[in-house]
């Protein structure tokens, strides 16, 4: 068992190596000078030799990834070109915005998406499965922007109930947080509420069709227990695997989701950094995410194997 | 420069847009804080290393400067208590500044803090203030608040350099405590004094105690708060979540015109706006001029055909709702220093012309051009109004759009036939011509090599009689726009909308949104 977890830690360790090369000359191959970028509109030569020289931009790149890596091993990720912000600032002000839009999002998702689902496949060719099919092609149809500025002409500006951007800890104040953070959980949410809608429905069709369940009616179980003891509890394993695989989607859509809501999150983040050619926080953004990633694998991994010890024979043996 | 005091609300009519409206007198209540939506966010809060337009706004609320602007455009003093004394030969430079300005770390402003800025200005590795700076060769105090400049050479735009950021002094106690971090703690003379900075999200400044006149300074707190799209920025407006909006674009502030809770404020902006052709630059920035491989680079009479064959007027009807202005040389009428020439003054489409140069100078058949342009929704349509109108000329013009980054490099590199060129614009003209247009240039990305250019703008740099330097750049302007290299098109307007509650606030031709004065109305 300690073998088998020593290997994966090893493996984690090469990739995350190999990841901070790709990332490191991936955004050095972006077309666009930083110093450039960085002077905007006030350059010269001389000017711009200065600000190639403070950054290090001038170096050899093996010599610029080499500092790189060395900072990064003790955890400073560097400042900002830009606005000259220690990085790791911005990312530890940056993610748990992203992680509270994505799990609302999510939750609004499960419990939108779910509801309407089990109404469609129990309710199937009645008005209520047309409703939610009709709501479930919109969801996946609307663009995102379009439906970010709609939801505060709506409800931010003709019936103020919700703010129209920024963002408040929720520590700070949670209501005024809510009032923040409900409108672009459900523009970030409602395309992920369509897909669950839909494999929900699906996955209950099959399920309400299954002998399991012909059995469960025989034995004079209630229209309820059946639905959701056993119905619902079969399917949600499909759903949940969806879900799992819809996350990454839900990161990478809050980029758009920021902008329109000037959430300070991730997204934008990168976004800003990636337009100005702010090395440090790209590869500070990037680097954090490939790590997440990695160490959420090994996680799996490990946890599977402890599950199942048959996974961990492949790399024991 | 006139300011319709009558102006209405947003609601009123349509016209009214075409006025300008700078300044609200209307009395304000002490309290409250006041959002200000910036379209970008701005780069390092330190004056010496700072870049963008968006940070000279901050930087209004809490970094004065030795000289300001005012409503008329001309220079007045700030920090400074008078107008600079120049000697007769223009080579030194003598001014006192104020005794009772403190800095925002409670340190008293003296000649030594000026002189330590000045110098920091001029040498910091990577200072965007060096080029604008160069000519000064000392700089000493010579009394506790007396401060005298050597100059290399007469050097006369250089109380509109003091009246921007160059002019700005920070506490020497500051600069020495954060050195480089002094970007994250910046420390200057003003109404609001540094709280916060969370990048990508907000700028927070507060009322600074310290402040010589904090008596009239009314907000507690000020919150700069980057909205770079439009319509987003107007949403928020509408909301009341921001109270002020700058840098609105024409088809936001159409679309405000209906809402009778904002106000619009505008002037006249000192930039423009056009399409550069490379006529010289092979080898980069800086590099001496060289032959281009093109029928416009080589035949003067193919760019002024191009140029010709486009309706200035059109553009800024179709693109801008008419809200901008067309423009046909580098300085704004609107400057109070050598005002350039008026739009209705400008050149008229005239395609017959166009199609005789074209002939004379034996271009057969269409006369291939790409244009790189911006990707943005503006530059899009404009783009293709012209590819439309230069078509009946007789040139077949193809559209490159290019992300900001990657266009500057390529342009600054010479890989280009024709690009969009614009800038914000400085007050004086110098600062908007003699880096582009002289043949050593730092940012002659045209390839422009014209001794009488040069010889013009040496002349309009140490003139100090402003009749004699007017007809200097008069002529300057003739020559410029002889060339064909800079074909100037649009002035933007400073499109600033407001709450309606909200009065005090000052937008000049710089562009800045000055809320030192500003409040929320009694």
């Amino acid at each position: 068992m300690a073998k088998y977890v020593l290997t994966r830690i090893r493996q984690s360790v090469i990739t995350m190596f190999l990841v901070s090369i790709v990332v490191f000359a991936g955004i050095r191959a972006l077309p666009g000078d930083p110093a450039l970028a960085l002077a905007g509109e006030e350059r010269s030569p001389k000017a711009l030799a200065a600000i190639r020289s403070s950054y290090g931009l001038d170096d050899n790149i093996v010599v610029q990834y080499g500092r790189f890596i060395g900072h990064a091993l003790q955890g400073d990720l560097g400042n900002s070109s830009r606005t000259g912000l220690p990085v790791s600032d911005a990312i530890a002000q940056a993610l748990p915005v992203t992680l509270e839009l994505a799990a609302l999002s999510l939750l609004l998702a499960i419990v939108l998406g779910v509801g309407a689902g089990v109404v469609a496949a129990v309710r199937r060719g009645k008005t209520a499965e047309w409703i939610a099919n009709a709501l479930a092609l919109l969801g996946l149809s609307v663009p995102t922007f379009w439906l970010g500025i709609v939801l505060v002409l709506a409800f931010a500006i003709a019936v103020p109930v919700f703010a129209a951007s920024g963002f408040v800890p929720f520590g700070t104040d949670p209501i005024d947080n809510l009032r923040r953070m409900v409108l672009p959980a459900i523009v970030l949410g409602s395309g992920l509420a369509a897909v669950v809608m839909r494999q929900t429905r699906a996955a209950m069709l099959d399920s309400l069709s299954a002998d399991y369940v012909r059995t469960a009616r025989a034995k004079g179980l209630s229209r309820r227990e059946v639905v959701g003891g056993h119905a619902l509890r079969n399917s949600l394993v499909t759903v949940v695997t969806v879900l799992g695989l819809q996350l990454g989607h839900l990161i990478s859509g809050a980029v758009v989701t920021e902008q329109i809501f000037v959430l300070p999150g991730f997204g934008k983040l990168t976004i800003d950094a990636v337009f100005t050619r702010d090395y440090a926080t790209l590869q500070g953004v990037v680097l954090c995410t490939s790590f997440a990633y990695i160490f959420i694998n090994l996680l799996v991994d490990v946890a599977y194997s402890v599950i199942d010890p048959r996974i961990r024979l492949g790399g024991a043996r | 420069m006139s300011t319709l005091s009558a102006c209405g609300s947003l609601q009123s009519s349509a016209t009214e847009v075409g006025g300008e409206r700078m300044t609200d007198n209307r009395p304000v209540r002490d309290g409250g804080t006041l959002t200000v939506a910036l379209n970008a966010d701005p780069d390092k809060l330190d004056p010496t290393l700072a870049q963008t337009l968006v940070g000279r706004t901050v930087f209004a609320g809490m970094c004065e400067k030795l000289y300001d602007v005012n409503e008329q455009g001309k220079v007045v003093p700030q920090l400074a208590t008078h107008e600079p004394e120049v000697s007769k030969d223009g080579r030194t430079v003598t001014f006192d500044v104020r005794k009772d300005a403190r800095f925002s770390d409670g340190t008293r402003l003296n000649a030594d803090a000026v002189v330590t800025s000045l110098l920091r200005h001029r040498d910091l590795a990577g200072s965007a203030r060096a080029t604008e700076l160069g000519p000064l060769k000392s700089a000493k105090a010579t009394g506790p608040y007396s401060v005298k400049l050597t100059l290399k050479q007469p050097y006369v735009p250089l109380t509109a350099v003091l009246a921007d950021r160059s002019g700005m002094v920070m506490s020497p106690t500051a600069l020495k405590k954060y050195g480089k971090n002094f970007t994250n703690h910046p420390s200057c003379v003003g109404p609001y004094r540094f709280v916060e900075r969370v990048g990508g999200d907000r700028i927070v400044v507060a009322k600074d105690p310290n402040y010589y006149d904090a008596k009239d300074v009314h907000l507690d707190k000020v919150i700069y708060k980057p909205i770079p799209d439009g319509s987003v920025r107007l949403a928020n407006l509408r909301s009341g979540d921001v109270q002020i909006g700058d840098q609105m674009v024409p088809v936001d502030v159409k679309s405000a015109l209906t809402d009778n809770k904002l106000r619009l404020f505008n002037s006249p902006s000192l930039g423009y706006q056009g399409i550069g052709i490379n006529v010289g630059n092979v080898k980069g920035l800086g590099q001496a001029p060289g032959k281009v491989d093109t029928v416009m680079a080589k035949d003067v009479r193919v760019r002024e055909a191009f140029e010709l064959a486009i309706d200035r007027d059109l553009i800024n009807k179709v693109a801008f709702q008419g809200m901008y202005e067309p423009a046909c040389g580098p300085m704004s009428p609107a400057s109070a220093i050598a005002p350039g020439v008026k739009a209705s003054q400008c050149p008229k489409r005239d395609v017959p012309k166009a199609k005789r140069l074209l002939k004379a100078a034996g271009v057969k058949g269409a006369v291939h051009v790409e244009l790189k342009i911006p990707t943005t929704p503006e530059w899009s349509r404009i783009g293709q109004v012209i590819q439309a109108m230069v078509k009946d000329a007789g040139f077949a013009l193809t559209l490159r759009p290019t992300e900001y980054a990657t266009m500057l490099e390529e342009t600054d590199n010479g890989q280009y036939q024709a690009f969009q060129s614009g800038w914000s614009g400085r007050l004086d003209p110098d600062g908007n011509i003699a880096s582009f247009l002289q043949t050593k240039g730092a940012m002659n990305a045209y390839g422009l090599g014209n001794p009488e250019i040069d010889e013009l703008i040496k002349r309009g740099r140490t003139e100090s009689d402003p009749a004699e330097r007017d007809k200097i750049y008069a002529e300057l302007i003739r020559k410029v726009n002889a060339e064909h290299t800079l074909i100037y098109l649009y002035r933007q307007k400073n499109y600033v909308v407001t709450g309606k509650d909200v009065a005090g606030l000052h937008v000049y031709g710089d562009g800045l949104v000055r809320v030192k004065d500003a409040g929320y109305v009694k």
